[in-house]
């Protein structure tokens, strides 16, 4: 690679990163729903666990989630989670916003690797989607009590690095997928309902039959929230966790070489066809 | 006159329904009926989608159930009996969550009857058909609130399959009275949110805000007691509080007449409040959008 094609490569990632910003900051009711309404799905389960203990700890759930704290690790599910809506929602469905702007043809046309525009979605995905959760983070902070040290913010970030890629994997893949097939909505819905089932967002995985636990098992972030809770919650350090950051990463090699194999597959198969234009 | 030019007078003259007659009643029940007839092919064009939406009430039931379960170490929370007299939390959860979906109704399929029309490239078509536009709401309604019935029914069956449900079972019937009073205020807020959603470009935030801060105010995981007092009280405003106290006292709880009458009340005074408010609404909307002809507007 030249230095000039890396640099064109560079100028690729940074215009889909603004033109991404942009579009956001067109609508900034958005961005401020964004920020804060996702709070507004987890007070319910903080007041129902209110309305079930009748206290803010419960012994029978420090049992099986190592904590009896359960605000917090409901909180730090939800912040979490909302990266999986972001990839599914924002980065899965993105070639198919391209389709409902015209651009799609120009853009799979361009004399770029397609590649970098996917990492340009990526970064730009991945950037709002913690402005978002810092701002959830923050009102949580400010409003749930939830207690955040300065010493575990970086391996947090470490860990969200992985999570972020792995999602992105599966993104790909459903961006792959609304190539060739226009309507990717169904199924980023329904591995939605797989995350919201299988992953310890509210509860913990040990909680449910062997089965899902299985299913649970085989998703990046599953092993993010325990490795984040360890570190918030129950004061472990990241050497701790090494098994866990050893999974992420290998969940994250396998769907990121899978998602650019299927995507690069798609695009040949769809522009043979004749179909990119077609909704 | 020849025969010619009468015959072309008759096929151009559309007789208009005004004034409330049997005759423009029916025609609108008509519209209605038509309304909701083309949403079922729409939505039986793509049964794969159906199903996952005849599904997914359960799938975020479950997280509260399991969540619930996982919180007290069984089935039966003390506390919960404490607050209202009942501690089984799965049936408590379920009585609350099936209404969840009717909530969608009024949110999100009345909401956005007309804009989606938008989408599909039939609204002006539908604006200068003889009908009444809250024909089409109704319509919408109507298919919206048979959907969460199936889904509803689904709903039932895999919890009480799963983890059996302890329901009394001669209070489904009144609690079905309590639950159709519920409907129509929730149906007077649809209309309210459907004429929202005609001036907002961005009508979807203002559904979702609602759609959450109706869960939240509503007794649907927790008793009310929980709340602080404020929003215990803002709670009222909407039919879903009296609405699933009323049923929960018929399907789970001791039968207290004089609750139950007071939420009868309470529901026929929201039935009222929010029809009326809706369409007043909805009546203002529809003359202010197309004054200003911003209706095609995206």
């Amino acid at each position: 690679m030249t230095q000039s094609s890396l640099r064109s490569n560079y100028f690729v990632v940074w215009n889909e990163i603004v033109k991404n910003i942009k579009f956001l900051l067109a609508y900034p009711i958005v961005f401020v729903f964004w920020a804060i309404f996702p709070i507004f799905w987890f007070i319910p389960f903080i007041l129902q666990g209110q309305a079930l203990v009748g206290g803010l700890s419960s012994q029978a759930f420090a049992q099986i989630a190592g904590t009896p704290e359960f605000i917090p690790f409901v909180v730090i599910g939800s912040v979490l989670n909302s990266y999986v809506l972001s990839s599914l929602y924002g980065m899965g469905e993105s070639i198919r916003r391209e389709a409902y702007q015209g651009t799609l043809d120009y853009v799979l046309a361009s004399p770029c690797n397609k590649s970098f525009i996917l990492i340009g979605k990526a970064v730009s995905e991945s950037l709002t989607s913690t402005i978002f959760a810092l701002s959830q983070l923050a009102i949580s902070i400010l409003f749930f009590g939830i207690a955040l040290t300065v010493g575990v913010v970086m391996p947090i970030l470490f860990i969200l690095i992985l999570l972020i890629l792995g999602l992105y994997g599966i993104a790909l893949m459903l961006a792959a997928l609304s190539l060739r097939f226009k309507q990717a909505h169904d199924l980023a819905h329904t591995l939605e309902y797989v995350f919201y089932l299988f992953s310890p967002v509210r509860y913990p995985v040990e909680s449910l039959p062997l089965w899902a636990q299985a299913v649970g098992k085989l998703l990046p972030l599953t092993y993010a929230l325990i490795a984040v809770r360890s570190l918030m919650l129950l004061k472990q350090g990241i050497a701790a966790l090494y098994i866990e950051v050893l999974v992420l990463l290998v969940i994250d090699t396998a769907l990121i070489l899978i998602g650019f194999y299927l995507f690069n597959w798609m695009e040949n198969k769809t522009k043979k066809s004749g179909i990119i234009s077609q909704y | 006159m020849k025969k010619t030019d009468r015959h072309v007078r008759r096929l151009g003259m559309v007789s208009c329904p005004t004034g409330y007659t049997w005759a423009n009643v029916k025609a609108e029940l008509r519209a209605i009926w038509e309304s909701n007839v083309k949403q079922w092919k729409i939505e039986l064009a793509y049964p794969l989608n159906f199903i996952r939406q005849c599904i997914s009430p359960v799938i975020f039931l479950l997280p509260f159930l399991i969540y619930g379960l996982v919180l007290i170490g069984g089935r039966y929370s003390p506390n919960l009996e404490a607050l209202i007299g009942n501690g089984d939390v799965v049936t408590f959860i379920f009585t609350g969550y099936i209404i969840m979906g009717f909530i969608g109704t009024a949110v999100w399929a009345m909401g956005f009857s007309i804009r989606n029309e938008q989408w599909f490239g039939t609204m002006e078509s539908i604006y200068i058909t003889p009908t009444n536009r809250l024909s089409i709401v109704l319509g919408t309604a109507l298919h919206s609130t048979v959907h969460q019935g199936i889904s509803t029914l689904v709903e039932f069956i895999i919890i009480y399959l799963v983890f059996g449900l302890a329901l009394n079972m001669t209070g489904i019937l009144p609690a079905m009275m309590i639950f159709a009073l519920m409907m129509l205020a929730l149906y007077g807020f649809g209309i309210l949110i459907s004429a929202l959603s005609l001036v907002l470009k961005e009508g979807w935030i203002v559904s979702e805000g609602l759609h959450s801060i109706m869960m939240i105010l509503s007794p649907v995981a927790y008793p009310l007691l929980v709340l602080p007092e404020v929003a215990r009280q803002a709670s009222f405003v909407f039919p879903t509080v009296p609405g699933l106290i009323g049923m929960r006292m018929f399907l789970l709880q001791d039968y207290k007449p004089e609750v139950i009458g007071n939420m009868f009340l309470a529901l026929l005074l929201l039935d009222a409040a929010w029809i009326l408010f809706g369409s007043l609404i909805f009546r203002l909307t529809d003359i202010y959008v197309r004054k200003r002809g911003s209706l095609e507007k995206y």
